[in-house]
């Protein structure tokens, strides 16, 4: 038995294994490359450049000096950090809730069954995205003049929107509101339309009148798609930039320090030439969106 | 928001029924309504206030114009030189970028998805594992090494950064995934080779995807504003975003000419409500690709 089984054991049969052709070895490698060397040139090369630049300081030109994690100690004692900051905070929190509420509502409307056109409701309600964060900050900046303002002349008031930094904050986050409705809003019905429709079904044979249904099965059923909107909407609200700097300055400037998102520090440093600065507060912005990331997903984590 | 028909409201009288169903059909279109009214009627103004004169736009912000003009599209062409040439920048810019960003992510997404090789799961999970790095970090390692470059004010600065996504990489594969492997062989028999196969093959079985990405991807560059404000400091090679905020008045100068401004948001916005308009399901579908898992 013994050496009967010695003949048949595995590791003498050799497995019958098909050689590829040199073609079939070299094919998939020739597909990616095109992508992976523009990856590695444009993105994870520069990346790597900015987290090394953040060590030293550099000019653009002459040698580096390095001078260890001095660039991020002065990035966060700086006070101009920490104001940028805190308005970043402001946008995050004061648009985040508005939006999640008036878009989910949207899309509740626009999936409720009396709703007859439903094609020509939801591109409709798509459109103000359509508009660039450029043109729709520029587009209220006109809507909000203290002088000329549309809003302004039906209220019969010269209320200094825009001047005012503690009110043109509040116009930042409407701005933002308007724009990210449109996009979220189809989002949300996306998903509404996905949940499975056996589950609200049976609620209804139960009795639960339409509010229960909403709060206690297709919100919960929605979980993936809210977790996704806070996830995807703080990592935008960092990198906030166009809305509060069209909104805040005049012929293309920076916004003032008062209505300044975090982005305006890395590029005011790159354009004063301070690179070793600019990178050390790059990757801190990275940092804080990692940082965001995982907190909610340990807070949705099922 | 009784819509669905409830088994208890058929107890009830047949009137009362009708009665609130009616009321809640009612506050649905009305809440709609208002929905719409809010995102239209901002955009009815720029389109209002873009035929009327800066005078007649102080005086009547609200409705339509008294006395239509087409001088602020006429300032367009006249402003500096033509702006008309920072709308062919910006064309020129999304176009490229969204073609060269189309061929390399669907190349790419054809190897991942339907070829074994050696390194395949540890560089997609690399890949991966970059798409929490936001792009604002790559920015003054790219701005040095296109400074050396000479490439400042270049359009190629404001194209290239652009040209690779792996988020896109990543929603072409998860659809090439789906594509049947006995279609691929069936071409592969007819003698088709690796690069053939992709062409006619896969291009395509995932054109619904590489349309919807390709949109997405438009949208972005074309509306884009951060990066193109740093490496594009002349006119000349501005995107049409850039130069926007930027108009004043010639004459006065340091007044936004809001007429001018007004027209050239109605047109930035234009070329994309065309293209919304004429690929409607695939505009939509870009959005939320991705977004929710069936």
């Amino acid at each position: 038995m013994t050496a009967n089984s010695a003949v048949v054991s595995p590791s003498t049969a050799i497995p019958y294994k098909p050689r590829k052709r040199w073609g079939e070895i070299i094919a998939p490698y020739l597909f990616i490359s095109p992508f992976l060397i523009s990856f590695i040139l444009l993105f994870l090369g520069p990346a790597v450049y900015s987290l090394v630049l953040s060590f030293f300081r550099f000019a653009g030109y002459g040698e580096a000096t390095f001078v260890g994690v001095q660039n991020y100690e002065k990035t966060l004692y700086y006070h101009v950090f920490w104001t940028q900051m805190r308005n970043v905070v402001q946008y995050w929190v004061g648009h985040a809730i508005p939006l999640v509420v008036l878009a989910f509502l949207m899309a509740v409307l626009v999936n409720a069954r009396s709703v007859k056109n439903k094609n020509l409701v939801k591109p409709l309600l798509f459109l103000p995205q359509l508009v660039a964060a450029v043109a729709a900050a520029l587009l209220f900046k006109n809507f909000f003049g203290t002088n000329y303002g549309l809003l302004n002349t039906i209220l019969g008031q010269q209320i200094p929107w825009l001047e005012n930094m503690d009110i043109a904050r509040w116009v930042v986050i409407i701005v933002i509101v308007w724009r990210g409705m449109a996009y979220w809003f189809v989002i949300f019905q996306a998903g509404l339309t996905s949940i499975n429709t056996e589950v609200t079904e049976a609620a209804i044979v139960d009795g639960a009148n339409a509010l229960q249904r909403l709060i206690f099965i297709t919100i919960p059923l929605m979980r993936r798609t809210f977790l996704f909107f806070f996830v995807m909407d703080a990592i935008g609200s960092i990198r906030i930039f166009e809305t509060p700097n069209v909104l805040g300055s005049n012929m293309g400037g920076l916004a003032p320090l008062q209505m300044a998102p975090v982005l305006n520090l890395v590029i005011d440093n790159i354009r004063n030439a301070l690179f070793g600065q600019a990178a050390a507060t790059s990757w801190l912005l990275f940092i804080f969106i990692a940082f965001i990331s995982w907190m909610q997903f340990r807070l949705f984590r099922d | 928001m009784a819509t669905i028909i409830h088994p208890k409201s058929q107890l009830k009288s047949q009137s009362w029924y009708r009665f609130t169903h009616f009321l809640s059909v009612f506050m649905i279109y009305f809440a709609l309504l208002i929905f719409i009214i809010l995102a239209l009627y901002p955009m009815l103004t720029m389109l209002m206030n873009s035929f009327k004169s800066d005078n007649e736009m102080y005086r009547n912000p609200v409705a339509l114009p008294i006395v239509w003009t087409l001088k602020s599209y006429a300032a367009i062409f006249e402003y500096h030189g033509g702006m008309w040439l920072n709308f062919i920048n910006s064309a020129i810019v999304a176009v490229t970028s969204t073609l060269f960003s189309v061929i390399l992510c669907a190349l790419a997404a054809f190897a991942f998805a339907k070829y074994r090789f050696k390194g395949r799961s540890l560089i997609f999970a690399l890949l991966l594992g970059t798409m929490m790095v936001p792009s604002e970090v790559t920015m003054p390692g790219l701005f040095i090494a296109f400074a050396q470059l000479k490439w400042i004010n270049t359009l190629q600065a404001q194209i290239l950064p652009t040209i690779t996504s792996v988020s896109g990489l990543f929603l072409i594969r998860q659809y090439m995934l789906e594509i049947p492997d006995a279609l691929l062989d069936a071409a592969r028999i007819d003698g088709a080779n690796h690069l053939q196969v992709f062409w006619y093959v896969m291009v395509p079985t995932s054109a619904p995807v590489l349309g919807a990405y390709a949109i997405l991807h438009f949208l972005g560059v074309w509306n884009a504003y951060t990066w193109p404000t740093l490496v594009a400091t002349k006119r000349a090679v501005q995107p049409i975003m850039v130069v926007l905020p930027q108009i004043v008045d010639p004459v006065i100068g340091f007044v936004p000419a809001w007429g001018t401004i007004m027209a050239g948001c109605v047109l930035s916005t234009l070329p994309l409500l065309i293209v919304f308009l004429a690929f409607q399901e695939q505009f939509l579908s870009s959005v939320t690709i991705g977004a929710v898992k069936e």
